[in-house]
């Protein structure tokens, strides 16, 4: 089974983030696979491995520092990359743009499945993997806990995660896949992976190349960090009643909530 | 053979030489002859042969282990007849004493005799051993002889009554005693028959000699009514009965553990140099060309890894100390050296083919059993603290734990084969450099209130504080790095921090065997420490100081490396630092010694020294102290793992520590306060127990808190 898996990078969770204009300031960041994009790695790796054939072609868009995310993900197992590097472009890009500059990579790649994360943890859009299946013209199948093949890869068994329960629906392949934190345990590259991860092909593109012109529809006005927690008010008094009193009068004239 | 008459001698081969051609003699030397060729063949047949094959196609490299020879030969010299080790435990190493210079005095005794009556007296008709020198050599090879009994005696004592639960059980391990009781006894028994029935009377010119060998002497009063016939007869009888089962014994240690006799002098000749971390360096180079990392064949050891095996004789006292045996888990260091070492003759068979050559198998046509999994279980790898304790107690100097680093780092750098939990404690080094994931711009936050000179500010300090993940990430041990600075700032220590320039040190890395993520932590540290032209370092965590001190050495940093407790020893001696008033309010005080600082680095006393300065209550030492110190549990990357198999070791730790009557547990190792913190929480001894760090005392003396 041959399977496509879009990859983002985005900075790791415990970075500390500096607002720079509409964006966030590059230095310092320790960049990493979104997690829920490694999930879909190590599913496109685990259907691989079981179908004892096929190959895993990453495609991402990113500058140059997103090669080292794809690296990871070719150690981890994926076999090829796609690299579209292009910082203008992707500066800029919402995620109409950034599907369809993947949809015009993907297109012309002979696959069966195509494995992303739900959102990339950065701008938590979430709209890449069902506007990725509208611009290939296959369905897509969002929030996957559990995902099945049938033998003749014509179709898959998919268990979505729904508010308070699962949902078990079948798909004809090929189809856009859109992981779950509880699809998998992503593995640790090991290191004849890292080695190897070296030398696999990364195919570098830029959206011109792709016939990409699609500017971005939605703009960023603003960026902000959510303002500084306060740190907590003990109240105090000689006993219960003037405490009470003290309490009443905080949660009427600082908070006013009562 | 009659020696000169008359003389104070005795004949040799009395009652068995029969007259004229010495049929007798001959025979012995047939049967001299037939006991060393058999235990020659004994080496073959018994496996020594086949494993030194192996043992001298291993790909491993090892370093230099005959550099300084005479040095290496008189320290070898001074622990087997000074019995060094042994002696640590006084039962075992005083009943070994007996067994060892018993076997040594009666051997050159009899090669004496041997000398005289097969050498010296055919060959120039001159007898030596008659007068002075004879009674000198009765008593001498008497005593050790009763001596070699009384050890015996201790052994059988401990193997049958006192059985402790670590000793292994062979049927060897018995037979091996009864046989050397037996050839003592009966060697006692002939020497009184031979007396009674030619010394002991008036009418003898030996008479007044006889108490020179008491032992034979007060065995005879046994033979005193036998008549001479019968005297003559049981004695010719047990003499060839005697020698028979002494040239037994010689073909049974070619088969036994009493190959250590000769194994054991030699690995303590080729001991590892203690200026060496026990843990080998991966060659950085290796991870550009090399194919496999660790070893999952076991030629992928070194010569001597292999040959450790050859030396141990099961004693048991690696295990005895184990913090994994001791709370039931499957690891006993023992049984590891044993198990490489029948895998040896396992792996044999598929590798020596019939003419005993040998053949690489690769690993996709090998189908024998497997050194990871079937030789030593996965979990036996992994349970492992990297205490020190087996290397520390044994006596043959074998490296026992080492090895299953190396199957560690198998498992984990070639199959990703760990504990889940393990992962997010990756790439937590990886991405933040640190194993708790904490974001690595906070490392510095815990100094913000206090102000501690960071280096990127001052340039340059004598002293760089490394303070290491735990200091400056774990909320415990933050009042430790707080502590230390308000110490070093109030002593006038020229000293600075890195702040978020520092990086974890990879010692948990290393230990769990992650080699590829130690080497960049530390390649990071160190050209941060060189781009800082860092020459003397203060650190806070044993596992820090012992990496930095010795690991690094190996990857190019060579830094002068302290441990905090060093320092502030010598600021208190130095009257640096000023203790205000004496901490009287903690009751009875006792020290855990952490491993990488006691074992590690024979540092025992620093941290007992400042105690006694800072604190006017009394200090009590635990059951397990100094270097037969007990694992808190954390060392060997074990900190990040869960504990599922067995007991908690800190737990068992925790209890020892209530046990000694302290009411304070002090430590100097950032794990070993979290273990026995939390060791108190989980077993509810909150009233009973508590634990500090010795810094927060000092500061807390000191009245800079």
């Amino acid at each position: 089974m041959n399977t496509i898996v879009c990859l983002k990078q985005v900075p790791d969770t415990e970075t500390l983030i500096k607002i720079a204009g509409t964006t966030i300031a590059a230095e310092g960041i320790k960049w990493v696979i979104n997690p829920y994009d490694e999930f879909a790695v190590e599913e496109a790796i685990r259907q691989k491995e079981k179908m004892g054939a096929g190959a895993v072609t990453i495609v991402s868009l990113g500058p140059d520092r997103a090669i080292e995310s794809i690296r990871t993900a070719l150690a981890m197992g994926a076999d090829n990359a796609v690299h579209i590097n292009d910082s203008g472009f992707y500066d800029k890009a919402d995620p109409y743009a950034t599907a369809a500059v993947l949809a015009a990579a993907i297109k012309g790649l002979d696959f069966n499945a195509i494995f992303l994360g739900k959102q990339a943890i950065d701008d938590d859009s979430g709209q890449v993997p069902a506007m990725l299946g509208e611009m290939l013209g296959i369905p897509a199948v969002t929030q996957v806990i559990k995902f099945e093949v049938a033998a003749d890869k014509s179709k898959a068994t998919v268990t979505r995660e729904i508010e308070g329960g699962h949902m078990v629906v079948e798909v004809p392949l090929p189809a856009v896949f859109s992981a779950q934190k509880g699809l998998n345990e992503p593995r640790y590259a090991s290191l004849p992976g890292i080695m190897k991860a070296k030398k696999k092909p990364v195919d570098v593109k830029n959206a011109a190349g792709l016939g990409v012109s699609d500017g971005p529809m939605i703009v960023i006005k603003e960026m902000s960090l959510p303002p500084a927690r306060q740190a907590g008010k003990i109240i105090t008094g000689d006993d219960a009643k003037v405490k009470a009193a003290a309490l009443a009068k905080a949660l009427h004239e600082e908070v006013k909530i009562i | 053979m009659h020696g000169p008459q008359g003389e104070i001698t005795r004949e040799v081969f009395w009652n068995i030489l029969g007259p004229g051609f010495p049929t007798e003699q001959v025979l012995l030397y047939v049967i001299a002859l037939t006991a060393f060729l058999l235990f020659f063949r004994g080496l073959y047949k018994g496996g020594f042969y086949t494993r030194l094959k192996l043992v001298m196609k291993a790909t491993g490299t090892d370093v230099d282990r005959v550099n300084n020879p005479l040095q290496r030969f008189w320290f070898a010299m001074g622990d087997v007849f000074g019995h060094r080790k042994i002696l640590r435990e006084p039962y075992q190493g005083i009943f070994h004493l007996f067994i060892f210079y018993g076997f040594i005095a009666l051997t050159i005794t009899t090669a004496i005799v041997f000398l005289q009556a097969d050498f010296i007296y055919p060959i120039w008709h001159v007898w030596f051993m008659k007068g002075g020198f004879y009674l000198g050599l009765k008593l001498f090879a008497n005593t050790f002889g009763i001596l070699a009994i009384i050890g015996i005696l201790m052994a059988l004592y401990r193997r049958y009554v006192i059985k402790p639960k670590w000793l292994d059980e062979k049927p060897e391990d018995t037979i091996i005693l009864w046989f050397i009781l037996a050839i003592l006894v009966t060697g006692f028994i002939i020497e009184g028959l031979r007396m009674q029935a030619v010394e002991i009377g008036p009418e003898s010119h030996m008479y007044p000699y006889i108490w020179y060998a008491f032992g034979g002497r007060i065995v005879a009063y046994l033979f005193s009514g036998m008549s001479d016939v019968s005297l003559r007869a049981t004695h010719m009888v047990l003499w060839w009965i005697h020698v028979l089962m002494a040239f037994t014994f010689i073909v049974y240690i070619a088969y036994t553990k009493l190959l250590h006799i000769f194994m054991t002098p030699v690995n303590i000749f080729l001991r590892p140099d203690t200026a060496q971390p026990p843990i080998r360096l991966m060659p950085p180079e290796m991870f550009e060309c090399a194919e496999t990392f660790g070893i999952h064949n076991v030629e992928e050891y070194s010569w001597k890894d292999l040959f450790d095996q050859e030396a141990c004789m099961r004693c048991g006292r690696c295990v005895e100390v184990c913090p994994a045996f001791n709370t039931d888990k499957p690891l006993m260091p023992r049984d590891v050296i044993q198990n490489i070492r029948t895998y040896l003759e396992d792996k044999a068979k598929f590798v020596l083919d019939a003419d005993g050559n040998y053949h690489i198998v690769p690993d996709e046509e090998y189908t024998g059993p497997a050194l990871i999994g079937d030789a030593i279980e996965k979990d036996t790898a992994w349970s492992c603290t990297t205490c020190m304790a087996c290397v520390e107690a044994c006596p043959s100097y074998i490296l026992q734990f080492p090895k299953l680093i190396d199957l560690r780092r198998y498992m984990v750098m070639m199959e990703s084969d760990f504990a889940p939990e393990l992962q997010t404690v990756f790439k937590g080094m990886e991405n933040n450099s640190n194993p708790w994931s904490i974001g690595a711009h906070t490392r510095a936050d815990w100094a913000k209130e206090i102000g501690a000179p960071q280096l990127s500010e001052k340039g340059q300090a004598e002293y760089l504080f490394y303070v290491g993940c735990a200091g400056a990430f774990d909320d415990l041990n933050k009042r430790v790095a707080v502590a230390l600075a308000k110490l070093f700032d109030a002593a006038g220590l020229d000293y600075a921090i890195l702040g978020t320039e520092e990086g974890c040190c990879g010692d948990s890395a290393k230990k769990i065997g992650n080699e590829y993520v130690y080497q960049a932590l530390a390649m990071a540290n160190i050209e941060t420490f060189k781009g800082y032209n860092v020459t003397k370092i203060i650190a806070l965590c044993p596992h820090g100081y012992n990496t930095l001190k010795y690991d690094y050495k190996e990857l190019g940093g060579n830094f002068e490396v302290y441990h905090y407790t060093e320092i502030l020893d010598a600021l208190i001696k130095e009257g640096k630092i000023k203790i205000k008033e004496r901490i009287s309010d903690l009751g009875t005080i006792t020290y855990h010694d952490s491993c990488y600082l006691g074992r590690y680095n024979k540092v025992y006393d620093q941290p007992r020294d400042i105690l006694q300065a800072i604190c006017s209550t009394p200090m009590v030492e635990m059951a397990s102290h100094h270097a037969k110190s007990f694992c808190c549990g954390a060392g060997g990357g074990r900190m990040w793992m869960e504990e599922h198999l067995g007991t908690r070791i800190n737990q068992k730790r925790t209890e020892e520590a209530l046990a000694s009557g302290a009411k304070t547990v002090c430590s100097a190792c950032p794990f070993c306060l979290t273990m026995i913190s939390d060791g108190i929480k989980e077993l509810g001894y909150e009233e009973k127990l508590q634990s500090f760090d010795i810094a927060e005392l000092v500061v807390k003396a000191a009245g800079l808190d």
